[in-house]
């Protein structure tokens, strides 16, 4: 289970971590979508939303080893996905690989997935790099999201936690008592701990339901938050959205 | 790699703009549905079984359940949840997880996410817990049956989200609907097979354990069975007469989107760039799929009406 | 003055049946510090759930500061009784500890800006300063213990309810634990299995069994009876017991309070 990276690295100093979350959280959106909707060969432009993310990591001071290692596990499945598209999509043969034809139809396709996505991810993996979970539950706050969402975030970030915890526990006593042996039994063990995870989770939920009432809880989940977005984060904000959305409109224009 | 599970969180790079946007709009709004049917849901307790389930959806989607042969199967966990908490919760609770799956594990695209809540939060959930609800009111109450509708609903769940990932693809252009179904909807048909064995086992051991949070679920509306049956057996036939109509007539569905006037804008969607393919298989796909799903929403709509007056006659 | 905490005939019974607690009657003093023993499942959690109102009395009667425990009450109550859980991941609930601290005050109506503020200096007091912006997962046993006692500490509140506060803490963590309780002038009611913590915390004790009060008074003196401490099923630390051997006929010597 891979989830411990989500507290490493949100501390790096930086421009890009002096701005509040919530604009961090736009930042990542508006280019992530803006190079998601690219049409279809739209190279250069992928090429300038590549650049543009590339020099936000840059003044981010995500370390470039870090950005191609969290870049590379996603990606990988989104060229595993999209060689189905190589072929599967009909138009001119372009050439033969073993009994499959690929076509320029599925090349295309298939550049321009991956070109969206590395972009996208790039811009993702910013994101993370910069923001823990605390402070991007305190920005879908500040983005009015749903309160129901909001707080059971708030609450599953360490719930989650000391879940993954105990399941951890489980894991290692029944290894401890040899049950790994066997898919059979491995599945068994499985679907044990995910049972085991259901009632802990609740039965923990419960308990912390009494612990918030304790303190006072009446219904509402209070919050700390007053941090005012600043004028030059929205600047930058402002200036990126433009960039973008110039990009990606002129990308369909030019067609 | 999370390998099958990715399949149902759509990464960013595949979608075209209309259908990111399109797949947003439709989240969006049934997103406020469900925010809105939950708080008359959840009262008091609202904020620990929302917390409690999150995690464990979040810590569920994560473990890998051997299948043997090196395959294995992941949870995606809709219907498991909703038979614990209801659908409305389950949906916001799956969309919470997507939200930090998306910006935190880039497990599945950030522009996607409009287009995952739908597949994963919004139609597994009301699919796979319409289908469940719908067949506990068949077969009537009681532990085990319980336990199959819900395997069947949680079967249900992930076909349709194979479903609605492929057509989602086939409508952004990168695949062409037949292939994308064939390949897409095919995976989910074997998938959805964990899936219902999954939520099967887990609620077994829930129900030995610990019945007391199963009991979070009234009993399905005490309808007259056999309003269930007829009403099951009117859609049935409708479903077997749609599909009949749509394959003799492969341009079925171009037809009544003209009709309905969806004009050229959805059709050549489906058609485009390879309309020949489309136009001699696709049709009839479409209007199987969807005319199961029509006939489902009438009938479900039905039951729902009888359920009303029995109750307030 | 009337006793901060009048407990009259309680009984409380699980809804699986369980009877947790059978006819408890105890007065509790301002300024007194007492500490609830008793062996496992002796009901000692259960009563600390009815001093603030987490569980209502099923019969008999629950009184803090004057006021009958009872659903109109709660919250008053709970502003006076401050109750710090036995496991601290529970108490900690929230991404960071700032926020976890904050959370009373915040419920109490404080603006966010006082709440903070009040939140900081507890942290301060509790030498946890630094680790405001921290998550709980990142904590030791003993800081996560320190922290879980700031979430209540911050409320102000006139009574100190703890239960087993020194569970899972090793010697340092426990006896640091100890010194800042005894230097706090709070009312304190302490359910332990720690004899030694009871003794270092607390005049009175009052042991538990199944349910009912089997007896009760001075500290020194109870807790140095040792028949009777091994007739109601009361622990010492292990390591004493390891130490004198697995023969454990006789019943191990309460060690002395250094
Ligand atoms: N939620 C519950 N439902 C049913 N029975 C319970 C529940 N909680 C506790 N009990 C039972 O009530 C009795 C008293 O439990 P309680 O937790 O008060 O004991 P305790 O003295 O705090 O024990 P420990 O020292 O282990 O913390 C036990 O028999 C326990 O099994
Ligand atoms: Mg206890």
């Amino acid at each position: 289970m891979s989830f411990h990276h989500l507290d490493q690295y949100a501390h790096i100093e930086s421009p890009i971590t002096h701005t509040p979350p919530v604009v961090r959280l736009l930042g990542t959106v508006v280019v992530a979508v803006g190079a998601a909707a690219l049409p279809l060969g739209a190279w250069g432009h992928m090429a300038v939303l590549a650049l543009l993310v590339g020099l936000i990591a840059l003044l981010a001071r995500v370390p470039a080893r870090v950005m191609l290692l969290r870049v590379s596990g996603p990606l990988a499945f989104v060229v595993l996905a999209s060689t189905a598209v190589l072929f599967l999509v009909p138009g001119q043969p372009v050439f033969h690989a073993g009994p499959v034809v690929v076509t320029d139809a599925g090349l295309l396709r298939f550049g321009s997935a991956i070109g969206r996505a590395v972009v996208a991810l790039g811009a993702a993996v910013i994101l993370v790099s910069t923001t823990g979970f605390p402070d991007l539950v305190s920005a879908f706050r500040d983005l009015r999201l749903p309160r129901v969402v909001t707080t059971s975030l708030g609450l599953a970030y360490r719930l989650l936690y000391t879940l993954v915890d105990e399941i951890e526990r489980i894991e290692r006593a029944a290894r401890s008592r040899n049950v790994g042996a066997g898919a059979r039994r491995r599945r068994q063990l499985a679907v044990g701990i995910a049972a085991t995870a259901l009632t802990r989770s609740f039965a923990r939920g419960e308990r912390t339901y009494r612990a918030m009432l304790a303190r006072g809880y009446h219904g509402e989940m209070p919050s700390l938050r007053t941090r005012r977005v600043d004028v030059n984060s929205l600047i930058g904000l402002g200036l990126l959205t433009v960039t973008v959305l110039a990009t990606t409109i002129s990308a369909y224009m030019i067609r | 790699m999370q390998g099958d599970r990715c399949l149902a969180h759509i990464p960013d790079g595949f979608l075209s703009a209309p259908v990111i946007a399109g797949a947003a709009v439709l989240s969006a709004a049934a997103l406020a549905v469900a925010v809105r049917r939950s708080q008359s849901r959840l009262g008091e307790q609202e904020a620990p079984i929302l917390g409690a389930a999150t995690a464990f959806v979040f810590a569920a989607q994560m473990l890998n359940f051997p299948l043997g042969a090196g395959t294995s199967a992941h949870l995606l966990g809709g219907v498991l949840v909703a038979t614990l908490v209801g659908p409305s919760v389950a949906i916001l609770v799956l969309f919470s997880v997507l939200l930090v799956q998306a910006l935190l594990f880039q497990d599945g695209g950030i522009a996607a996410l409009g287009a995952n809540t739908l597949n994963v939060a919004v139609i597994a959930v009301v699919g796979g817990y319409g289908s469940y609800r719908w067949l506990l009111a068949l077969v009537g109450m009681g532990t085990r049956r319980m336990i199959a509708s819900a395997a069947a609903g949680a079967y249900v769940s992930v076909v349709l989200v194979g479903i609605a990932v492929a057509i989602e693809l086939a409508l952004s252009g990168t695949l062409p609907l037949v292939p994308s179904l064939v390949a897409i909807g095919g995976i989910h048909l074997l998938v959805g097979l964990g899936e219902a064995a999954l939520t099967a086992a887990i609620l077994a051991m829930l129900m030995r354990a610990q019945p007391e949070l199963l009991r979070r679920e009234s009993p399905p509306p005490p309808v007259r069975r056999k309003w269930v049956y007829a009403v099951t057996a009117v859609s049935m036939l409708l479903a077997v007469t749609a599909v009949y109509a749509a394959s003799a007539r492969p341009d079925a569905l171009e037809a009544a989107s003209r009709r309905l006037g969806l004009g050229e804008s959805v059709a050549s969607y489906f058609q485009s760039p390879f309309a020949d393919y489309t136009a001699q298989i696709g049709g009839a796909w479409i209007a199987a799929a969807g005319g199961v799903m029509v006939v489902f929403a009438v009938g479900f709509g039905l039951t729902k009406m009888i359920v009303r007056t029995r109750r307030n006659p | 003055m009337a006793n901060l905490i009048e407990i009259t005939d309680l009984a409380y019974r699980y809804p699986d049946g369980t009877p947790a607690i059978d006819g408890i009657s105890l007065s509790v003093e301002s300024g007194d510090r007492v500490a609830i023993l008793g062996p496992i499942g002796a009901g000692k959690s259960t009563l600390l759930l009815h001093l603030n109102g987490l569980l209502l009395a099923q019969s008999g009667s629950v009184t803090v500061d004057g006021m009958k425990v009872t659903g109109e009450t709660v919250r008053e109550v709970r502003r006076r009784v401050g109750l710090v859980f036995q496991d601290p991941d529970d108490q900690l609930f929230l991404p960071t500890l700032l926020e976890d601290v904050a959370f009373g005050p915040l419920n109490e109506g404080k603006a966010p800006r006082e709440a903070a503020a009040r939140a900081h200096g507890v942290l301060a007091d509790l030498g946890l300063a630094g680790s405001e912006g921290r998550a709980a997962h990142h904590l030791s046993g003993g800081q996560k213990r320190l922290a879980a006692l700031a979430t209540v500490l911050v409320s102000r509140p006139r009574v100190l309810v703890l239960d087993e506060p020194t569970g899972n803490l090793d010697a340092e963590g426990r006896a640091k634990l100890v010194r800042l309780l005894q230097e706090r002038d709070e009312t304190l009611v302490v359910a332990t299995h720690d004899l030694e913590v009871a003794r270092a915390l607390c005049s009175r004790c009052v042991v538990l069994d199944r349910g009912k009060i089997a007896t009760q008074g001075d500290s020194a003196r109870l807790l140095d009876d040792a028949s009777f401490l091994q007739q109601h099923r009361l622990t010492v630390p292990l390591g004493d017991r390891a130490l004198r051997g697995s023969t454990g006929t006789r019943s191990p010597k309460n060690p002395h309070n250094h």
